[in-house]
């Protein structure tokens, strides 16, 4: 279906909005997805050519590894083998405390994500409908960036402790901002004529927001949802890595800590799985729901 | 923009509140200090020659970890806009490992450069040069098919076609990466101080938070956030002018 393209002007560049701070929401995650929005048409036949050089290039990358240490050209106390991290990974795999960590981190993330989506979403709707609010908190969300949020982090821990809340709170905060962005500029889109329509049509306000507002600002909401979980692994990870009491960031702390090299690489390898996934599976949701439209 | 007075005014209301909000906190709470307190320590702090070491130290890794941010992300987003194989190859991975947390690299970087200056340059450096980067490569591998077409029916050489078509359409978000990798970079650097280093504002607030003086630790955070703050608007109103 078509509802959410008329809006979209035609020959603009990568940005979706040229003036506002709706390009804030233009940092690098959301342009893999103009990247793609580009190739699809053009390129519809061979899609998978990305897909095979992509693998190409972690298999020669993993190749070189494997050559690095075979010569000892790096001393393994800078860059181990990768059979012997593959054998600490395994055996890390089999312990409890690893899917603590694991779970822990998770629980974080899930928090965070779940209450920044619904912060910024209603304060994204909130600066739509009183353009008063929007106007004044509009230099703070451009300012984003520029805050660097995880200073609060010792500030927060006085105050709540040392447990998963600081991380929450603050990762929340972080995943908040580029959603209250998105939804607010996704909104500001939409066109007047589709409100009238519904205004001429009698809709209740849950019809318009579910059959109208929504669809229509869908595009610039996922890419809001796309920054906000990345942000929230982004601070959660780097949060537990400054100071926790558990969590995968924690965990390649600590290892470095006790200048355990095998264990360290083997949890980096598993928080760069862990975001590959995240942000892969937040790539191909993002295709089936827009595409379907 | 007839309602800019307006607008400006109606923006410190959010801060005021942010303000009021703090100073309430410092009451009731009692490990939070207070805006005056916190005031006082960063103008005792300014007026000491150890703090200005610090600061300094940090400006300088900052400094560094941009220019080598938009060195290195000037050059790898021009070959990922302009030569396709070089992006269908690379530019998913990258894409990929922009979402990864790289402060889980920063170990390696500490095996790698050591404890000085460095680690936390390389650290910023990394986080800086991925919007410049990314951003360039989009700007340029996004142009309108049309503009390509203009260009070659003009017979425009290699050279015009850059400075006439590519550039202008990659201007803008390349100016908008500038300005999130400044940012960026001074994160870099201040988050690897707090975990290791001698000099360094990162390492002011580490301590200040370790040995419980909680005021002094408001004091540098307010420091920070007011300099990358300004740093970060100066970027934005060149950003805004280039764009009209």
């Amino acid at each position: 279906m078509r509802r959410g393209r008329p809006s979209k002007p035609p020959a603009r560049g990568p940005l979706p909005d040229p003036n506002g701070p709706g390009a804030e929401s233009q940092d690098s995650a959301s342009s893999s997805r103009q990247v793609t929005r580009e190739r699809r048409p053009r390129l519809a036949g061979s899609e998978a050519a990305p897909i095979v050089w992509t693998a190409v290039v972690v298999v020669g990358l993993t190749g070189l590894w494997y050559a690095l240490s075979a010569a000892h050209a790096v001393r393994p106390t800078i860059l181990p083998a990768p059979g012997d991290v593959g054998a600490t990974l395994a055996t890390e795999l089999g312990k409890p405390s690893f899917w603590a960590d694991l779970t822990r981190t998770l629980e974080e993330l899930v928090l965070a994500f779940a209450g920044g989506v619904c912060l910024g979403t209603l304060a994204g709707w909130a600066f739509w409908r009183r353009p008063v609010l929007g106007r004044a908190f509009e230099p703070y969300l451009a300012a984003f960036y520029a805050v660097p949020l995880v200073v609060f982090y010792p500030i927060s821990i006085v105050v709540i402790g040392i447990n998963q809340w600081p991380i929450v709170l603050l990762a929340g905060i972080m995943a908040a901002i580029p959603m209250a962005l998105n939804t607010w500029r996704g909104l500001e889109r939409v066109r007047p004529v589709y409100l009238l329509l519904g205004a001429s049509l009698q809709a209740t306000r849950r019809q318009l927001a579910a059959r109208l507002l929504l669809p229509a600002a869908a595009p610039l909401i996922f890419a809001g949802l796309k920054l906000g979980a990345v942000y929230a692994l982004i601070g959660a990870i780097a949060m537990e890595f400054l100071t926790a009491s558990a969590g995968l960031g924690y965990q390649i702390r600590y290892q470095y800590e006790y200048f355990d090299e095998r264990r360290m690489y083997a949890y980096i390898l598993v928080v760069l799985l862990f975001s590959v996934l995240l942000t892969g599976s937040l790539e191909l949701t993002e295709r089936r729901v827009i595409g379907r439209g | 923009m007839t309602s800019r007075h307006a607008t400006s005014l109606g923006s410190l209301a959010p801060l005021a509140l942010a303000v009021a909000g703090w100073w309430l906190a410092s009451w009731r709470i009692f490990v939070v200090p207070s805006p005056p307190s916190t005031l006082a320590a960063l103008a005792r702090d300014l007026g000491d020659a150890q703090y200005i070491q610090h600061l300094i130290a940090t400006a300088q890794g900052a400094a560094a970890a941009f220019a080598i941010s938009v060195f290195v992300g000037v050059l790898l987003g021009l070959l990922l806009g302009l030569v396709e194989p070089v992006r269908d190859a690379l530019q998913p991975l990258l894409v990929a490992l922009n979402g990864v947390p790289k402060i889980v690299f920063y170990p390696i970087l500490l095996l790698l450069f050591g404890m000085a200056l460095g680690s936390k340059v390389a650290m910023g450096a990394i986080f800086g040069t991925f919007p410049v980067m990314l951003n360039l490569s989009a700007g340029l591998s996004d142009l309108p098919a049309i503009y390509k077409r203009l260009g070659r029916s003009l017979q425009a050489s290699p050279w015009q076609m850059f400075r006439h078509i590519y550039m202008p359409a990659a201007l803008r978000p390349l100016l908008t990466g500038l300005r999130l990798a400044f940012s960026l970079s001074v994160v870099g650097v201040v988050l690897s101080e707090m975990l290791a280093t001698r000099l360094g504002l990162g390492r002011v607030i580490e301590s200040a938070y370790s040995l419980g003086r909680y005021a002094e630790m408001s004091a540098t955070i307010v420091l920070l956030l007011a300099a990358s703050l300004a740093g970060s608007l100066a970027l934005w109103y060149v950003e805004r002018r280039a764009a009209s």
